[in-house]
């Protein structure tokens, strides 16, 4: 063994100079994958001791010692029986050692030694803290270094050994076991960090130390009552200013049970800090106090007699969301409080009817104090500071103010309407003191406040929204965020307004103002839009100014491409809630110059900008029709009038299509090998197709043959998945279908020649193709009895497809098999190919689960392998197996019995697919050599 | 420990993709997979608890629900999502919730 270990020593420490010292990045890597596999062979447990030779610089002596813990926490099944005596010593020996440094190697030993007593302790080492803790005090044969450098070393032991646990990853019932078993020794650790805390001499570093090690046994769910005398003596230190921003303090949050008193103690202490600016501190002890709050308010909440002590950590909370200053500018505490006021409102509202009052009686004006609270900090800086922050400090903001709104709506809960009642008066005091004029921060923070409530509750029972809605116009919109927060509580509202749409005349003039601005782009197109969608059908007398406004700033170009897309859909259900006799003309006033310019295109000779344009223009067409939805509006005559007629004949949606058809075709003739315009034709009939459903019929046959014209010049994804649609809605409707069938007929026939020709470079196309045979296999499967359809065709391009690498394709492809497969018996052109061809079919998803494909699709293609054992179990009995014979087939990492094993699950199996994915995930694994590995049980 | 329920998103199985072809190459090991499969998991819980705060409402009928392991389920059915701009109907959501205040403030420790 000697002979051996001086063989691998000198590669060992050449490795180890490449890897820290040579500047080649190459040589560098390969040392590490060289020096990793050093350390997983069984000789590493003996090189390790040479590494770490006093003698040695520190970067060898800590893989010394890291390779002793991957060897104890790793490989502990390969330690030689009988070696653990004297590894347990040489271990200690070790750390006593490197007691006084260097600290890297001394934690990386103290960790190993963590390792190695979590794996005998309680059977084999039933007293291994108490045997470290007296070996390392008295030092006897084990070090001799000074005391204060053994105590650190053990400190260091006992701070890592409840972090080892922790972090390494053991068995739950082991993990619990472990846990008792540290646990019983708790006393004994406990009195010793006490005395090294009282020590009035005790040097900073230790008692630094020894609160990381509190912290790290308090993990172990240690009970409170033993440990109070300890944390009176934390708190004692916590009044050290060195001491307070150790974030280990504020762990202690847990078991604060009982120190009330103490956390209010830090008030002032809290108070100069805010004063000096000292952000540190301030942010430490507000921790603390949440932490407090958060953790124990149900059971402080209860304690009847000791209220007080209660309501006053309540109100330095209080403070504490009410730090002076912006966030994140001046500080960062504020946001930390939120959550507690989310706990205490629930322990309030959860308590019987009876407390509940009368706990109400007092925190309702707690909650109303931190309504101004939050709205004061959810206030805008002024504007010349609020230029000075960066792009982060304003994201930061944003998030912050997102978090309060989401605090005020649920503070709604607890106060009710009377919330915005509040909120209202001070508004309109704001509005109307000619005295003192107001900021715009101020009345923004109010608006603010208003539209985080209305976004999501119910304002209906609330009485002052008319009031708010008559304040608003009086608002100087002098400044953008205070004109975006008006439209958005404005967006807010549009439910509200749609059971009062007598205020529209008065709030809708500020939207279509505001419509002109490209700096309120979003908001106020959002707030356009949210109006028509709600309150479309009380739209009808200021339609013409709603179209009017639209239209000119559409033209103007003033917004962004998907705000105009807003625009439409905006349109869209304004135009679909007219009278009837109103549609076509407005629709026609309103697409008309959007078609004149695409003809105009159309003639122009083909550039990029043009191309842009005719895509853009497209997308306006599609998000019209995408919510010009008169199936809803009939939906609501039919409440008043039952006798409406359906469906509509001559849908205006339709008449624009088919005017517009000739245009769209030209368009088409020029830019076919243009997949975004290609795309944006097909969304726009896609898009008419789903509202329109039926009413589309007209457009059936033309449609089909200018699907069969794209596709047949240049096969694109997008023609494919309109196909699907027209299946999807006109699959029932006999007299439809024929053009249909004959575009299917064409267009795969198109897809199987591509498939000829070698279809890897178009796995949308392959993906759309499998949907689309899906899609008929599902609606029409009947089509497939018929010989000019060729479903054999189809079976070999899925085949083919299951050879892509990406994963939509072959989730497509998964679906059509287990589609086609549930048909073996109702259409016999598919027994046939899979009597023909099942052996090819199972090879293919053997080899996909076998390593070809990802092994997170190992449940879609345990789909296919279910629906072949529901439907054709003769065919697995008869393939499965034979397709398995070959050696090394599908992965070298299969035995024969692992495949023999497999088959007979497999053939078992015809119930549980749930039972059906574990097997084939199982084998998926094993297929990869990853069965049995913690990354493998990971997934 | 972080929430590993992201793992199953196109960026965790994009993710995990790659790291079975670098440990089928003999690039790294599996532990080195774990390794970084579990720093995702910090990473992306941290990640959607203090960066993202874009807001959909919905609402639907509750058919069931259930809270356990610390895991609450809800089964919706005719659920429409409205985000600013847009609404969403869907017949059938299943939400799968957990206790996020923990995570974004551990994983920031």
């Amino acid at each position: 063994m000697q002979s051996c270990i001086f063989s691998i020593m000198t590669p060992v420490f050449s490795a180890l100079q490449q890897l820290y010292y040579d500047p080649d990045m190459d040589k560098k890597n390969v040392a590490q994958k060289w020096l990793t596999q050093a350390q997983a062979s069984p000789q590493a447990w003996h090189f390790c001791w040479a590494l770490l030779q006093p003698d040695k610089v520190p970067e060898i002596q800590f893989f010394g010692a890291s390779t002793l813990h991957a060897k104890i926490s790793h490989h502990w099944s390969d330690l030689p029986p009988g070696q653990l005596d004297s590894l347990r010593s040489q271990l200690i020996a070790q750390v006593g050692q490197f007691a006084s440094g260097p600290k890297m190697v001394l934690t990386r030993l103290c960790v190993a030694l963590a390792s190695l007593v979590l794996h005998v302790l309680p059977e084999t080492w039933p007293t291994a803290v108490p045997d470290l803790l007296c070996a390392f005090q008295t030092g006897e044969g084990v070090t001799e270094a000074d005391g204060q450098a053994r105590c650190l070393a053990l400190l260091e032991l006992l701070a890592v050994l409840p972090e080892e646990l922790q972090s390494s990853r053991i068995p739950a019932s082991r993990r619990s076991q472990l846990r008792s078993a540290l646990a019983v020794d708790w006393s004994l650790v406990c009195s010793l960090f006490q005395q090294l805390l009282q020590r009035p001499d005790a040097p900073c570093p230790i008692r630094e130390r020894v609160l990381r090690c509190v912290s790290s046994w308090l993990t172990l769910g240690i009970a409170l009552k033993d440990s109070e005398v300890l944390l009176e003596s934390c708190f004692a230190l916590l009044k050290e200013s060195d001491i307070i921003s150790q974030p280990d303090c504020q762990r202690f949050a847990d078991s604060l049970l009982k120190v009330v008193p103490q956390v209010l103690g830090l008030q002032e202490q809290l108070k100069k800090a805010v004063q000096d600016g000292d952000m540190e501190t301030s942010h430490g002890i507000c921790r603390i106090a949440v932490a407090l709050g958060e953790t124990h308010c149900r059971t402080l909440l209860e304690q009847v007699d000791r209220w007080q002590g209660f309501q006053a950590l309540v109100s330095m909370i209080m403070s504490c969301t009410g730090t002076p200053g912006h966030y994140p500018v001046d500080e960062t505490s504020s946001s930390l409080t939120l959550t507690f006021w989310y706990t205490l409102q629930d322990d309030i509202t959860s308590l019987d009817a009876e407390r509940q009052t009368l706990y109400l009686q007092i925190y309702r004006p707690v909650y109303f104090q931190l309504v101004d609270v939050l709205l004061q900090k959810a206030s805008f800086p002024r504007d010349e500071d609020y230029a000075t922050w960066s792009a982060d400090d304003k994201e930061q903001f944003r998030t912050y103010r997102v978090d309060i709104s989401d605090t005020l709506m649920y503070v709604y809960e607890l106060l009710g309407p009377e919330l915005l009642r509040n909120l209202y008066d001070k508004l309109g005091t704001l509005l109307t003191d000619t005295t003192h004029p107001s900021s715009w921060q101020d009345i923004e923070a109010l608006l603010f406040g208003f539209q985080s409530i209305a976004e999501t509750v119910d304002v209906s029972y609330s009485d002052v929204i008319p009031g708010l809605i008559g304040l608003i116009p009086l608002i100087t919109a002098n400044n953008v965020q205070l004109a975006e927060t008006i439209m958005f509580t404005i967006g807010s509202l549009a439910e509200w307004l749609a059971d009062h749409s007598l205020m529209l005349a008065s709030i809708l003039p500020v939207v279509l103002h505001g419509l002109s601005n490209p700096e309120l782009s979003v908001a106020c197109v959002s707030a356009l839009k949210r109006i028509c969608r709600e309150c479309r059908h009380d739209l009808h007398l200021h339609a013409s100014d709603i179209m009017a406004v639209s239209q000119a700033v559409l033209v103007k170009d003033i917004h962004k491409s998907p705000q105009c897309m807003w625009i439409m859909q905006a349109l869209g259900f304004l135009l679909s809630a007219l009278p009837s006799d109103e549609l076509l003309g407005k629709l026609l006033s309103l697409v008309t110059p959007h078609i004149q310019q695409l003809e105009k295109l159309a003639n122009e000779p083909p550039s990029s900008a043009n191309k842009l344009l005719i895509v853009h223009i497209l997308g306006l067409l599609a998000n019209l029709f995408s919510t010009f939805d008169l199936n809803k509006q009939s939906e609501r005559l039919e409440v008043m009038r039952p006798v409406q007629t359906q469906p509509h004949n001559d849908n205006p949606v339709v008449v624009v299509l088919q005017q517009a058809f000739p245009l769209i075709q030209t368009i088409l003739n020029k830019w076919l090998n243009e997949p975004e315009v290609v795309e944006a034709v097909c969304a726009a009939f896609e898009k008419s197709l789903k509202t329109l459903l039926h009413d589309f019929a007209p457009l059936v046959t033309q449609l089909c043959e200018l699907i069969g014209q794209m596709f047949g010049a240049y096969p694109q994804a997008s023609a494919l998945d309109l196909t699907r649609q027209l299946v999807h809605i006109f699959g029932c409707e006999k007299d439809l279908f024929s053009p249909i069938t004959a575009l299917l007929e064409l267009i795969t026939n198109i897809t199987i020649s591509i498939f000829q020709l070698g279809s890897r470079d178009h796995p949308d196309v392959v993906e759309s193709f499998m949907q689309l045979h899906t899609q008929v296999l599902r609606r029409k499967s009947d089509l497939y009895l018929s010989d000019r359809l060729d479903i054999k065709a189809v079976f070999y391009c899925g085949i083919l497809s299951f050879k892509f690498p990406e994963t939509p394709t072959l989730k497509a492809t998964c679906l059509l098999f287990t589609e086609l497969i549930s048909h073996c018996d109702d259409i016999p052109v598919v027994r046939e190919v899979l009597q023909e061809d099942g052996k090819l079919l199972l090879q293919t998803l053997l080899e996909a689960i076998g390593g070809q494909s990802p092994s997170s699709l190992a449940e879609h293609f345990a789909e296919v392998l279910f629906s072949v054992s529901r439907n054709c179990p003769s065919m697995l009995s008869l393939w499965l197996r034979e397709a398995l014979l070959p050696p090394g087939f599908p992965s070298s990492h299969l035995t024969t019995e692992h495949k023999e094993h497999f088959c007979q699950q497999i053939l078992r199996e015809q119930v549980s697919k749930r039972r059906m994915k574990d097997i084939v995930k199982e084998f998926a694994l094993l297929s990869r050599g990853l069965q049995g590995t913690e990354y493998a049980a990971s997934y | 420990m972080a929430y590993q329920l992201y793992r199953n998103t196109t960026l965790g199985n994009s993710l995990q993709e790659s790291l079975d072809e670098l440990i089928q190459t003999q690039q790294i090991t599996p532990q080195l997979a774990l390794q970084v499969l579990l720093q995702f998991d910090k990473a992306i819980n941290t990640a959607l608890a203090n960066r993202v705060r874009n807001r959909v409402n919905f609402r639907g009928s509750l058919n069931t629900y259930r809270f356990c392991d610390n895991v609450w389920t809800f089964v919706l059915n005719d659920v429409e999502f409205r985000e600013v701009t847009d609404l969403v109907k869907v017949d059938k959501v299943k939400i799968v919730a957990c206790d996020g205040k923990n995570t974004g403030s551990n994983a920031a420790d």
